[in-house]
């Protein structure tokens, strides 16, 4: 963005709405201690705000506000079939935040919801009570950062290290925290988990610039890699997804030196990789929303999931893979 | 178009005269003035009038994304955190009686101060005022206009601009003090319409290719007889098609003089025009 759009733009957050009944949660205390110069809405519920019509998601994007909500029933669902297990039997999601603060062109968030604002639900102590009763029966494998990107949103809604805190002390129980940011500096004082997994998403410079708008560039997340495995965490690298842009046999393949050229491959837990797919109905709310690269290409459908051509996708997932198996034992790369 | 409601005179007189606007005088139940791309309507006093002339103005001249739409007006002020005079832009409008609240979307920055209102039917007193009162300031249109305007517009389109008047104590209003206030306010009002003007044209601008299909497919709808299910469909392949080629296919031109006979031949044409596009 440059400065002169900068200058009229009011800036991200400069609204927070907050439900009544979290006004003095402490999560809310300690979000709103982060925003002092922000306005404060007070609303019933934050759907009156995130599920309004007539908002412009594009539009929205250029100053995302926050709305601060308490969840009530639900707290985990089930792992959805286009995303990878890794081998967990108890694959489950949680979304204690819902939107994100990148802006990537591809991302199913911009077909899932109406609103490109950013929901907290602050209670985070019932997801863990919650968790804490399913855990008495059961191991879980748990992606925590599913609809958004906690670890960049730490310094305003620290609740990476509050997941990975109440982790700590959970046997059976494995945390993904998936992020594109390069803030590892907001964990380092934390003592790495064996059961919490750090996971980046990688994609070449040239991707990033094209359609990861307002994300780290590809070596600033490499340093945070570097740190994060130098201070003993484990860390797995997502290649997912993979875009099918001009010249992407060429993209990839100098990324992936580059990234592995920079990085201790034996210090990698594993590797996803999988090639862009939406849920059909996401992909037809975002065409409305976004007229992209993304948007526009010829997919396609299997089973409500547009994805790319049969031949084109194999020819991607065998590129990438004869190329990460010179890198990696192919156990340790999953493909989604 | 930027479309200016307010409920009296004395509220629009300072704005006639600074964006120079002329009285329309087709016959119309409601007073409007009109100029430089401005529609202003006087709605009267209320929730219901307001709402009723908002939708008048925004239906009767056609209200389209970019347009924009103020309610402009004074207000009273529960507190004494307000001065008179002070200008604010809302940011939670209440309907008193239906409890709904309406959130216009603030993605500009502005030099007012922020502020929820509450809209009532009758004027507010502070020795009546009542206990589940939520709103900081107080007036008689705010809820109806916005309710109106967003059906039609975006939400980042449409806001409410108060001027502090009173502290619910008031006696009787002064329209010559009520015309000085809102022409100090302009400078604000006049500052929110350029950074939307700003926002809605450099950020909701396609292409001058993307621009121009609602003309190209209406053209094509004729020429070949198009049903409503087949024209939206165009649309779309259409749009696509210049996101991935950057360009029109060159052989689209050739449908536009095409005669058709039957549906048979509607048909098999959007079929070929259909692998074309989706090329």
């Amino acid at each position: 963005m440059t400065s002169s759009e900068k200058s009229f733009l009011a800036k991200h957050f400069s609204h927070v709405y907050v439900e009544k009944e979290v006004l003095s949660h402490p999560v809310t205390i300690k979000i709103l201690e982060n925003l002092r110069s922000s306005q404060i809405v007070k609303i019933d519920n934050y759907k009156e705000v995130f599920c309004r019509a007539g908002q412009n998601y594009s539009l929205q994007e250029k100053s995302k506000k926050l709305i601060l909500a308490k969840k009530y029933r639900e707290f985990l669902y089930p792992g959805p079939s286009i995303c990878h297990n890794f081998g967990y039997d108890n694959f489950f999601y949680t979304s204690n935040i819902l939107n994100c603060i990148y802006s990537c062109d591809y991302c199913f968030l911009k077909g899932m919801y109406s609103s490109a604002n950013i929901v907290v639900f602050v209670n985070i102590e019932n997801y863990f009570k919650e968790i804490d009763a399913i855990l008495k029966n059961q191991s879980l494998y748990l992606s925590v950062s599913y609809e958004t990107d906690l670890l960049a949103l730490e310094k305003i809604v620290p609740f990476s290290s509050a997941w990975i805190e109440y982790a700590a002390s959970k046997q059976n129980l494995t945390i993904e925290i998936r992020t594109k940011s390069a803030n590892f500096k907001a964990l380092e004082k934390l003592k790495p988990q064996d059961n919490v997994i750090l996971a980046w998403t990688l994609s070449p410079q040239e991707i990033i610039e094209k359609f990861e708008h307002g994300t780290p560039s590809l070596s600033s997340r490499l340093s945070a890699i570097k740190k994060a495995i130098e201070n003993g965490w484990k860390v797995r690298l997502c290649f997912d997804p993979i875009l099918a842009t001009e010249g992407w046999k060429t993209i990839y393949e100098k990324f992936l030196n580059q990234v592995f050229g920079e990085l201790n491959r034996e210090k990698i837990v594993d590797i996803s990789v999988g090639v862009f797919r939406i849920p059909k109905d996401y992909l037809k709310r975002m065409k409305k929303a976004f007229a992209n690269e993304i948007t526009a290409f010829l997919y396609e459908e299997l089973e409500n999931v547009y994805t790319y051509p049969k031949e084109l996708k194999e020819d991607m997932i065998a590129t990438m893979i004869s190329r990460l198996e010179d890198f990696l034992p192919s156990y340790k790369i999953f493909v989604v | 178009m930027i479309y200016i409601v307010t409920a009296f005179h004395a509220e629009a007189k300072a704005l006639i005269e600074h964006f120079g606007l002329k009285k329309l005088y087709e016959p119309s139940k409601f007073q409007i003035f009109s100029g430089n791309d401005i529609i202003l309507i006087e709605s009267k006093e209320g929730i219901v009038k307001s709402s009723i002339a908002t939708t008048f103005a925004l239906t009767k001249f056609g209200a389209a994304d970019k347009d924009i739409a103020l309610n402009i007006g004074i207000c009273g002020a529960r507190e004494n955190t307000f001065s008179k005079g002070d200008v604010i832009l809302c940011n939670k409008i209440i309907n008193h009686y239906s409890k709904r609240a309406f959130y216009p979307d603030i993605l500009i920055k502005h030099s007012m101060k922020e502020a929820s209102i509450e809209s009532f039917m009758h004027p507010v007193k502070k020795d009546s005022l009542p206990l589940e009162i939520e709103g900081d300031i107080v007036d008689m249109e705010g809820a109806g206009f916005f309710e109106a305007a967003s059906i039609f517009l975006p939400l980042h389109n449409v806001h409410c601009i108060k001027i502090v008047y009173d502290f619910l104590d008031f006696e009787k209003i002064n329209p010559v003090e009520i015309e000085n206030l809102i022409k100090q306010s302009i400078p604000h009002i006049e500052s929110l319409i350029n950074s939307l003007l700003k926002l809605n044209f450099e950020f909701c601008n396609n292409t001058p290719e993307i621009d121009n299909i609602p003309l190209l497919v209406n053209k094509l709808k004729n020429s070949l007889h198009l049903t409503t299910y087949m024209t939206n469909e165009l649309e779309s392949l259409l749009k696509d098609y210049i996101i991935r080629h950057k360009k029109l296919p060159d052989s689209i031109f050739e449908f536009f003089e095409v005669q058709i006979n039957s549906k048979k031949e509607v048909k098999n044409y959007f079929d070929k025009l259909r692998k074309i596009l989706l090329s």
